[in-house]
């Protein structure tokens, strides 16, 4: 293992902090809750935030919290499939296709949700769960697993977890979608 | 700003610096007190945090006419900031970044047209491979190696197709095109099983053409085949080389002076392969038989190929060629009646045509 001061890591991918936040905002505006303040990228921690209004609504709160992380991995899905062909299957020395692969990779891994946003979710959804209500049921082990990544962190989970989806998405989208 | 006095301690604090429990007010000294000595009996204090509506919720401003300010939801807020936090704008910067995003990723798409196209034909490729479609496979693979030459996967796959319906020749462009041969792991399953191919399937050409070599020398022909047999079957791939068994074995039965075996041979290459050179082979088979037997029947069956033979060629500058070789020892057989071999013909009758070149 070798230790990387995780600002340095927060400035090199810098855009996956501003979707991120830009996803939180976005589905603030989507739901009309309040929102105090927002800082989409500083150099210190948190590298970024969005404050709004906490809500009742289940679902608000559910895609609020979670918004990012379902945007920031669609995002990285789509600039990794931009980029996947010539950097990992072609061998094609191409910058552009360099430059969306680190877009997509940055992007991928600043899509886990902060602890804070799946403890809101993590409280309240049990009760509900057992409401039937099928979101709250979705986001138990969605929530669970992503607490889990959030502490794996310090391995570069969060890293992994870009790689893997900048290259498995792309590889089943291709698969999907051969002749 | 509205002050308003604390309940227990009396004394006068601003409004919006206070909490509220059971209708009282508290500030938040007496307030952290309470909460406290609620715990220690086992009780829980919730407290709220009071509202002045009269200072905007974000920015703080106090309303100059000291009314309250609009509340939307829970909060006041002055004509400001109200739209603001019901609607929180995006920044310029960040729309700019986006539509220059996507513009970019527009013109990468765009640019990676041929990526697409070879990416396709690759996996198109692989997909046959895997069903075993090996020359199907080959047409695709080909177009995507045109494009990334330098791709591990497709080189490897062109490769190990091409291998599998015995086309050395694209495998060998392909590998030598790819970094003279060099993969990135070359401990990888799907490298070492294209190298084991690779492998049989140049051992087995060079024996083949050790084979040939052996034919053209002359009273070798048995070994020959015997050689070429083995280089087909280590090769079974290779439909060129299982194809052209049947001409090593009939050199052998002619060297064997099998004569029945040479025509049946020949017969049957023809019946493949109906050209000049094949009909020129049955009638030299039928010279043959005509020479150890005398019998005209088969003079006259090689006289019909020979003018089959001739007929065939004429619109072939190549078969011609072939013809004005072969014709004349099959003629000299006939004639003669005597079997002799290409190199010995070649020693008693083309001696002073060499020289004379």
């Amino acid at each position: 293992m070798f230790f990387i001061p995780g600002i340095v890591i927060t400035v090199l991918t810098f855009p996956g902090v501003i979707v991120h936040e830009a996803g939180h905002l976005f589905f603030c505006r989507v739901f009309g809750l309040q929102v105090y303040n927002v800082c989409f990228f500083q150099f210190k921690n948190p590298a970024g935030y969005v404050i709004h209004e906490s809500s009742d609504d289940f679902t608000a709160q559910f895609f609020v919290s979670m918004g990012p992380f379902i945007s920031n991995t669609l995002l990285c899905v789509l600039f990794c499939t931009a980029a996947f062909l010539p950097v990992w299957e072609l061998k094609i020395v191409d910058p552009l296709a360099y430059f969306f692969y680190w877009l997509g990779i940055s992007i991928g891994m600043h899509a886990f949700p902060s602890t804070t946003d799946l403890k809101h979710l993590w409280q309240r959804a049990p009760a509900l769960a057992k409401k039937g209500n099928l979101l709250a049921v979705l986001s138990l082990p969605l929530a669970g697993l992503l607490v889990v990544l959030n502490y794996a962190r310090v391995v570069w989970a969060d890293l992994g977890y870009g790689i893997l989806v900048g290259v498995l998405g792309p590889i089943a989208i291709f698969k999907a979608f051969v002749r | 700003m509205r002050q308003v006095d604390c309940s227990r301690c009396k004394a006068s604090f601003p409004l919006r610096s206070t909490l509220s429990l059971n209708g009282q007010t508290y500030c938040e000294t007496c307030a952290a007190t309470i909460a406290h000595e609620s715990k220690q009996e086992g009780q829980a204090a919730v407290f709220t945090r009071n509202i002045d509506g009269s200072l905007c919720g974000l920015c703080g401003k106090e309303n100059p006419s000291g009314s309250d300010f609009p509340f939307r939801k829970k909060l006041p807020f002055c004509e400001k900031c109200g739209p603001l936090v019901e609607r929180w704008p995006y920044p310029l910067w960040l729309k700019l970044s986006l539509a220059g995003l996507v513009l970019l990723l527009a013109a990468s798409l765009l640019h990676g047209r041929t990526y697409f196209h070879a990416g396709n034909e690759m996996y198109r490729g692989e997909k046959l491979v895997r069903q075993a479609r090996y020359a199907e496979a080959v047409l695709h693979l080909k177009e995507a190696v045109r494009i990334a030459p330098g791709s591990d996967k497709a080189v490897l796959l062109l490769a190990k197709a091409a291998l599998k319906i015995g086309d050395m020749q694209t495998a060998a462009i392909a590998l030598q095109g790819h970094d003279e041969g060099h993969f990135e792991n070359g401990q990888d399953q799907g490298v070492q099983e294209m190298k084991a191919l690779w492998d049989r399937a140049t051992a087995a050409a060079q024996k083949a053409n050790q084979a040939g070599k052996l034919a053209q020398e002359g009273g070798k022909d048995v070994e020959a085949a015997k050689l070429f047999r083995e280089a087909a079957a280590e090769y079974p791939e290779s439909k060129q080389m299982t194809a052209a068994i049947p001409y090593f074995d009939e050199g052998a039965a002619f060297e064997r002076k099998d004569y029945d075996r040479f025509l049946a041979l020949a017969q049957e290459v023809f019946a493949n392969k109906p050209d000049a050179t094949n009909a020129a082979t049955i009638a030299s088979a039928w010279a043959c038989k005509y020479a150890v037997s005398g019998n005209a029947q088969f003079k006259d069956e090689a006289e019909d190929s020979l003018l089959q033979a001739q007929r065939m060629a004429q619109s072939d500058a190549e078969e011609v060629k072939a013809l004005e070789e072969y014709l004349p020892r099959i003629r000299h057989r006939i004639e003669s009646r005597e079997i002799i071999t290409k190199q010995e013909y070649d020693k008693r009758f083309r001696k002073n045509e060499k020289e004379k070149k």
